[in-house]
């Protein structure tokens, strides 16, 4: 009796949790369409790529990548899946029209499940946001990949022109970009001005954008009531599915063993396009005696190149050590920037933009003006860098217009 | 967003003067052919952009006015306030008693770094009164002193302490006849230095707007007001609002940002012109009845011929015929004087402005080899009429229109240059040969890089 009590609640365990995962993810599928991929049943596989590709979006899916076609989401599936590591090649050959493939897929999202607090990020990253908020780091956007550009063809020869065209258009909208800035600080500023004294959280002081509109338009209310009251519903899946989850880490488990396991391989190699197994050889080949060359070359390099230091002398040295000491140098420049940024913990994530009266000793919060003086010396770093690497450019230039006599080399307007 | 216009000069201010009452006049003008919301919308886009409140409702232009001389500032200050309608602010201007000799140096040299505190703290308080701000636009004249020398040096100035707001610089080319025996070498001054500090270089040629003055409206004594109404309309007729998209009738915000990007993205291509059709008296306007597809097609052959106005079109001007070596292309180019565009934005406005077909201005041919017509054109449109003309349209192109001038100023200015001619008012003043070398290579470059596209 009590065994089979239990097998029944055991069985009904599973749904359940998977119900909560599903309620808790952006759209998750039904835990009808888990059951179908564990079996590898193809109807199961369009739901699970799309869930997939909201998961792995950088930002919250908006209009654009949600207008991709199905065929361009799978491939940056794969592509984004790839980069965070993911280590089965079977996904990599699924076919990308969606008409298959659906248990490679589940694998692949228990493996992002389990690898890291997947629901917490999602949930951060749909939470309603009643404050003014601003990001004081760019590093998870830097570190996700983007969505996929129009593939251009190379094969035909580009003027070069056109890519100096395109480069201003993007230093246009880049300055476009930065007046939309300055338009929504001056207009906050302006809200934080004049609904000062108006919040009930001392803290605080003044209203946010979000909380004026809720005055302004109380309707607006009704809206923010159900948006909170689903994130609620969310919340609560999210701590279901956290209580239940080791059923569905058992029932993964029996996944896993209906898979043919695949050949483990330790390196994944691209895999190589229209081209067949002979040619691939051939390219090794040449490869290998290509390799050999410049083994050969190298060293007979080498040795002139130690005989004649050897008939330098003391100007050869004096260079070794000054070189010696100028790696020295930077390389004791880099370590100080090191040890103080690390001794800092660098400002991250979002933070509410709150205004206090000049004077009044601020609470546990970020101060602007320390955030804007770390982005200006992290600035001023990134500036002399690319200084640097435009002088390197600079120079190579001025080498190659020197190596063609009778031609005179105007460098473009400043821009 | 909005626009702040500096207004230098004796040309640019009377210009200046008739920018604003146009845009004004157009703004508030009853025969919209719209619905009172959508003038209203149209009114609203129109004063943000170029016009601040003040407490007793009349609007205040957002510019700067400065000169070396007080005579024009005044009669532009008076003219304004006598509208009623709108007006300067009462702290916008800056000028002083002497102007600068129609030397380029003097305004360049001497009433820049002298006056530049005084001159960039009015440009700062203005800044400031705008909730956000897309640019400058510049208006001066080319071949002067004040103008363009203390243009060049003010706009410079701007450069280095707002790099991120767009600045387009409006320049007045100066009669091929011409009083002023140094005006080559005061326009190769300007122009090469604003190559440099310029995001674009809007250019209005004399000869071309006087013609269209005694062709298209029948005027007999040409004044400059005249001839400044008709940039103004035409400057008008392009930043004015219209829709931010196709289909969408809500008003573009950030007008000067668009056509740069639309433009001159190139750092070597920043010469933008301006046509647009009809133009003709209010008398004849009574009388007349257009269409798109008629307007259109005089537009496209002003373009690729290089004609300034409607009439005197030379129709036997036409494409390049596709498949034809680049080099052969050129010479026929040349022959029929084919005007190649890098880009072209055409702004419609009027009635059934949504039914008109831009397929003539979508043709590869008329366009450099490297930029799809896709990229290389652009729409905007607005069925909102433009100061009284049931249907308009206007044209701003960064083609090979300034070529043969400027091939032409630069030569000039070269053989005088080659003779010394004149060259110590310049020297005694700071700007040295080489500075004068400089402006030749640099513009000798843009000549060659406008002629093999």
């Amino acid at each position: 009796m009590g065994r089979r009590r239990r097998r029944a609640a055991a069985a009904g365990a599973l749904p359940e949790a998977i119900a909560a995962l599903s309620r808790a993810l952006p759209a998750g599928p039904s835990p009808e369409t888990f059951r179908r991929a564990k079996f590898d049943r193809p109807e199961a596989a369009p739901a699970l790529w799309q869930l997939l590709f909201r998961v792995l979006s950088p930002l919250q899916t908006d209009r654009a990548s949600a207008s991709l076609a199905p065929e361009a989401q799978a491939r940056w599936v794969k592509c984004a899946l790839l980069s965070q590591g993911y280590p089965r090649r079977g996904l990599a050959q699924l076919p990308e029209d969606g008409s298959g493939g659906s248990r490679e897929l589940l694998l692949a999202l228990s493996w992002l499940l389990a690898r890291e607090p997947l629901l917490e990020r999602l949930l951060a990253q749909t939470r309603v946001r009643l404050g003014d908020e601003m990001p004081v780091c760019e590093c998870e956007a830097l570190a996700s990949p983007g969505l996929p550009g129009p593939q251009v063809e190379i094969d035909c020869p580009v003027d070069v022109r056109h890519l100096q065209w395109l480069m201003g258009k993007l230093r246009f909208r880049w300055r476009n970009l930065m007046a939309s800035q300055q338009e929504q600080c001056a207009l906050l500023g302006k809200i934080h001005l004049y609904t000062r004294g108006c919040h009930s959280d001392r803290s605080l002081g003044h209203l946010s954008v979000a909380e004026t509109e809720l005055l302004r338009d109380p309707e607006g209310g009704q809206q923010l009531l159900r948006r909170l009251q689903s994130e609620n519903t969310r919340l609560e899946a999210a701590l279901e599915w956290h209580r239940r989850e080791l059923v569905f880490w058992q029932w993964m488990d029996t996944v896993l063993d209906a898979c043919p396991p695949e050949a483990s391989q330790p390196a994944f190699l691209p895999s190589l396009r229209g081209c067949g197994a002979a040619e691939l050889e051939l390219v090794a080949r040449e490869l290998q005696a290509l390799h050999e060359e410049l083994r050969a070359a190298g060293e007979a390099r080498r040795a002139a190149w130690a005989a004649r230091v050897g008939d330098l002398g003391p100007e050869w040295n004096a260079a070794q050590r000054a070189a010696q000491e100028a790696v020295g140098r930077e390389l004791a420049a880099l370590r100080q920037a090191w040890e103080q940024s690390g001794g800092l913990v660098q400002p991250h994530g979002p933070h509410r933009l709150v205004r206090t009266e000049a004077g009044v000793p601020g609470g546990p919060g970020l101060r602007a003006a320390e955030v804007i003086g770390a982005l200006k010396s992290r600035e001023a770093c990134l500036e002399e860098t690319l200084h640097q690497l435009q002088a390197q450019c600079r120079q190579q230039l001025a080498r190659l217009a020197g190596a063609l006599p009778g031609l005179i080399w105007i460098p473009p307007p400043r821009r | 967003m909005s626009i702040i216009t500096v207004q230098l000069g004796q040309c640019g201010n009377q210009i200046g003067f008739e920018v604003f009452d146009t845009l004004f006049s157009d703004s508030h003008c009853p025969q919209g052919l719209c619905s009172k919301r959508e003038n209203e919308a149209y009114q609203a886009s129109c004063k943000e952009r170029f016009f601040s409140e003040e407490e007793n409702g009349v609007p205040i232009a957002r510019a700067v006015l400065v000169d070396m001389e007080p005579k024009v500032i005044n009669q532009t200050l008076s003219k304004a306030a006598q509208s009623g309608r709108w007006k300067y602010g009462q702290h916008s201007c800056f000028c002083q008693k002497q102007g600068s000799g129609n030397n380029w140096a003097y305004g360049y040299s001497v009433h820049g770094p002298r006056h530049e505190e005084s001159i960039m703290d009015l440009i700062q308080k203005e800044v400031e009164k705008c909730d956000s701000l897309s640019g400058f636009f510049i208006i001066m004249s080319m071949a002067g002193g004040t103008g363009s020398g203390l243009g060049a040096f003010i706009t410079q100035n701007l450069q280095d302490q707002y790099s991120n707001f767009l600045k387009m610089n409006h320049i007045i080319w100066p009669y091929g006849t011409g009083e002023v025996i140094v005006q080559n070498y005061n326009s190769i001054l300007t122009l090469s230095h604003l190559y440099r500090s310029s995001d674009a270089l809007l250019v209005h040629e004399n000869d071309a707007v006087h013609k269209i003055c005694a062709k298209l409206l029948n005027i007999k004594q040409i004044s400059f007001s005249d001839i400044n109404q008709v940039l103004a309309h035409q400057l008008g007729s392009v930043f004015q609002p219209t829709y931010s998209e196709e289909g969408s009738s809500r008003y573009r915000r950030n007008p000067l940002g668009d056509l740069m990007e639309n433009l001159v993205p190139h750092p070597e291509f920043k010469m933008l012109g301006v046509r647009n059709i009809p133009q003709m008296s209010e008398h004849s306007l009574a009388y007349s009845t257009f269409t798109w597809a008629g307007l259109l097609k005089h537009l496209r052959q002003m373009l690729i011929s290089n004609a300034k106005m409607e009439e005197g079109i030379d129709w036997q001007v036409r494409p390049p015929l596709p498949g034809l070596p680049t080099r052969g292309k050129m010479s026929l180019n040349k022959e029929l004087h084919f005007n190649t565009s890098i880009a072209n934005t055409v702004v419609l406005r009027g009635k059934d402005v949504h039914s008109a077909d831009l397929g003539g201005f979508k043709d590869p041919a008329l366009y450099t080899s490297w930029l799809e017509p896709g990229e290389a054109l652009s729409v905007w449109r607005t069925q909102r009429a433009f100061s009284k003309y049931e249907k308009s349209a206007a044209l701003v192109s960064n083609s090979q229109f300034l070529v043969q001038p400027l091939d032409m100023i630069v030569g000039k200015a070269w053989n005088m240059f080659a003779s010394k001619a004149y060259i110590h008012q310049y020297t005694k003043f700071g700007i040295e040969e080489e500075d004068f070398l400089d402006s030749f290579t640099l513009l000798e470059q843009v000549v060659a890089s406008y002629r093999n596209l």
